[in-house]
């Protein structure tokens, strides 16, 4: 990714660096296929879907299916629920994986290989073996069918994430920096705040934008924890319009079309932090 | 002092947790005295839609200062979260639930649902409905259907038809087949003119449907519950089956299937009849709604499978009460709304098929044709379920083996094996 070998590159294989555009032009139109089929049969009527199929490239602009959609399910308000949820999940997951890669990274403290590879297993584990045991759980503690019960299990899920790999960039975090701090006077908890957090603040926007978005697009947790109507979420509410035998091609298109706007979203006004938080790792 | 101040952190952070959350708790069921809470999966505008909204109308109307709450659910959350949801105190007063085994039954068998017998019985429910609709409805101490206490209640039924392309057989000049002779040479002629006759999805259930149409030609009553209830020994080689699976091979050797339908999901096959490039497609009444709302280019109607006394078919999914309802009385006093005349015939015009029998007359006539060939094949006592019922995962079989029978990789006794297997495999683990 350093700028050097992609300039000789260019000097060298003129020819080639075309074969590579063409190859991402062509991957890039192939990505973007189904979002236009979507898009197209998003704004279609059902009487067209059924006369011209699929593919066929929609004669009007036709919102009802979208608008439909979002007063049945009360859109706005699932909206509202998955960017409460996401965003708590993204900042307190950070918060707590910051406090445990300091102790782990930084802390050294004794056994810490052994503390990793329980956070890593716990990393692999399928959600589905968590449902029984988190709902007895959740029902004992009336935390069942609440938001709260969501946020505080993906905050655990996502900082188990956070804390693998929080532990491992603090684990190279220059010393001098933290002995020049304490010679100056710092506590430990000074050390973090002052020295730690802002030294990694791009690794730290990442993982708050990845933690947003995971959460975002979860779906069977949610389903599972969050069974009335205005508590759900974005990706639940999708799963109104699958019927038992029957689906409706305009509809379902129209929310999943509503469905990635938020994503795509999040992701334009994120682009720069993600971007800069990959090339800060890159050149690391 | 690290230690206190994480703690502090710690405070600081639940405590931002709860701000941030304090308005998204559920509505618990003890909420308010005066709403019913109730669930359901159907789309508003499907004939159960239509029908419940009417329904629910006139129940607060008779039961004034009551409230019906309604949440839409998908099918698939439902599925996968009642038995956590009807064991906790967020479950509904009353939802419509899945028959068959391994839904209602395994819920009625765990004890989160009530059992509703005696209130059947006192409101004469159980003669409303025929023996092939009750079927589903109760279920006996091991969760399996066919007899026991009432655990639902149906109030819509479902049954397997052809659905034909009146144009296409006008066209030809060929008249509405009464038997199964005139129904293959209904499907030559389509072949010698160059036409596929049937549309069908081999990837998923309508495939092994056809096949299972061409069983019960041979079969009766008996071989059927011995199929469906395990009331005595199924034998795959019987003449019925290899029947189905024998004549199947032969369709597709004939070509009145395309071998391509094998990978055909039931969703292109619908919109291959709506597109009119088949004549024929033999399915559920699940489409009915559909096609009249979709199809505007030709005329079309539909036609029991020719001489079958015998059709898959059975009640739709019914209505269940979690036995942590609160409000019993009142989802008893719904359901007894849901199966009155009134919303059984606006159920009717809306192309569901009622439960109800002598509705009177029915504006809409193809509908009328509709629950006249139901109330025919229900009377007759000739609902036979679906292939699929009697083992959990056996759906995936049927298909993979009607896949094999479409493009022509296993030959029908091959086949058969492979439907017996499983079978017999889950007849051990239900104690048979």
């Amino acid at each position: 990714m350093s700028p050097a070998p992609a300039r000789r590159a260019r000097r060298r294989l003129g020819w080639s660096s075309y074969a590579v555009l063409l190859s991402l032009v062509v991957l890039a139109v192939v990505m973007l296929i189904p979002f236009v089929v979507v898009a197209f049969n998003a704004v279609k009527t059902p009487e067209e879907y059924a006369t011209g199929g699929p593919l066929s490239p929609p004669q009007g602009l036709y919102l009802d299916g979208i608008i439909d959609f979002w007063q049945r399910v009360d859109f706005g308000e699932k909206l509202l629920n998955s960017v409460v949820i996401s965003a708590s999940v993204a900042v307190l997951a950070v918060v707590v994986s910051v406090l445990n890669a300091y102790a782990l990274g930084i802390g050294r403290v004794r056994g810490r290989l052994w503390i990793l590879v329980v956070f890593l297993i716990a990393n692999t584990l399928p959600q589905e073996a968590l449902v029984y045991p988190l709902y007895y759980l959740w029902t004992q503690l009336g935390l069942y069918d609440t938001q709260l019960g969501v946020i505080v299990i993906f905050t655990v899920i996502q900082a188990a994430f956070g804390t693998y790999l929080l532990s491992s960039v603090l684990g190279t975090f220059p010393r001098e920096l933290l002995e020049a701090a304490r010679i100056d006077g710092a506590n430990k908890w000074q050390v973090l705040l002052r020295v730690v957090v802002p030294v990694s603040r791009p690794t730290l926007a990442v993982l708050v934008v990845f933690f947003f978005i995971w959460t975002w697009n979860e779906f069977f947790l949610p389903l599972v924890f969050l069974i009335s109507n205005e508590t759900q979420t974005v990706p639940v509410a999708l799963g109104v319009l699958q019927g038992q035998r029957l689906m409706d091609p305009t509809m379902s298109s129209a929310s999943a079309l509503l469905g990635i706007i938020p994503a795509i979203a999040f992701f334009l006004i994120f682009q720069r932090t993600l971007t800069r938080g990959i090339t800060v790792g890159a050149v690391k | 002092m690290f230690k206190r101040g994480q703690r502090a952190v710690f405070a600081a952070l639940a405590a931002a947790a709860m701000a941030l959350t304090g308005c998204g708790g559920g509505s618990g069921a003890d909420s308010d005295p005066n709403t019913l809470r109730l669930w359901h999966f159907e789309a508003p505008n499907s004939a159960m839609g239509v029908a419940w909204n009417e329904a629910i109308k006139q129940f607060e109307a008779s039961h004034p200062g009551v409230k019906v709450q309604v949440e839409e659910k998908g099918f698939e959350q439902i599925q996968k979260t009642a038995a956590m949801v009807l064991n906790s105190r967020e479950a509904p007063d009353i939802l419509e639930y899945n028959k068959g085994n391994a839904t209602t039954g395994l819920l009625a068998k765990q004890g989160v649902l009530t059992d509703m017998s005696e209130e059947v019985a006192k409101r004469g429910w159980d003669k409303l409905l025929t023996p092939g609709l009750q079927t589903t409805a109760r279920y006996d101490e091991r969760g399996v259907m066919g007899s026991g206490k009432w655990y639902g209640v149906p109030n819509y039924a479902e049954y397997e038809m052809v659905y034909y392309n009146k144009d296409m057989f006008a066209e030809h000049g060929i008249a509405v087949p009464t038997t199964l002779d005139e129904f293959t040479s209904a499907m030559d002629k389509f072949v010698s003119a160059g036409i596929t006759p049937l549309a069908v999805g081999g990837a998923e259930y309508p495939a092994h449907q056809i096949l299972y149409q061409l069983a019960l030609s041979k079969a009766d009553r008996a071989w059927v519950d011995r199929y469906q209830r395990y009331t005595g020994q199924v034998d795959f080689h019987d003449p019925a089956w290899t029947y189905a699976a024998t004549t199947f091979a032969d369709w597709v050797a004939k070509g009145y299937l395309s071998q391509t339908s094998a990978s055909v999901k039931a969703e292109d096959m619908g919109a291959s009849f709506i597109a009119g490039k088949y004549p024929i497609m033999v399915s559920g009444s699940w489409w009915y709604g559909r096609f009249s709302d979709e199809i505007k280019n030709f005329q079309w109607d539909t036609f029991l499978w020719p001489g079958n006394a015998l059709s898959a078919g059975s009640s739709g999914n019914h209505w269940v009460i979690p036995q942590n309802s609160t409000k019993k009385q009142l989802a008893y006093d719904f359901i007894a709304i849901t199966l009155e005349k009134g919303i059984q015939s606006k159920l009717a015009e809306t192309g569901g098929v009622p439960v109800v029998a002598d509705l009177g007359p029915i504006s809409n006539p193809k509908a009328a044709q509709l629950i006249d060939n139901f109330t025919a094949l229900s009377q007759g006592d000739g609902l036979a379920f679906y292939p699929d019922w009697p083992a959990p995962g056996f759906y995936d079989v049927l298909v993979s083996g009607t896949q094999k029978l479409i493009n022509g990789s296993a030959g029908p006794n091959e086949v058969l094996d492979e439907f017996a297997g499983p079978y017999q495999e889950n007849l051990a683990n239900v104690g048979r």
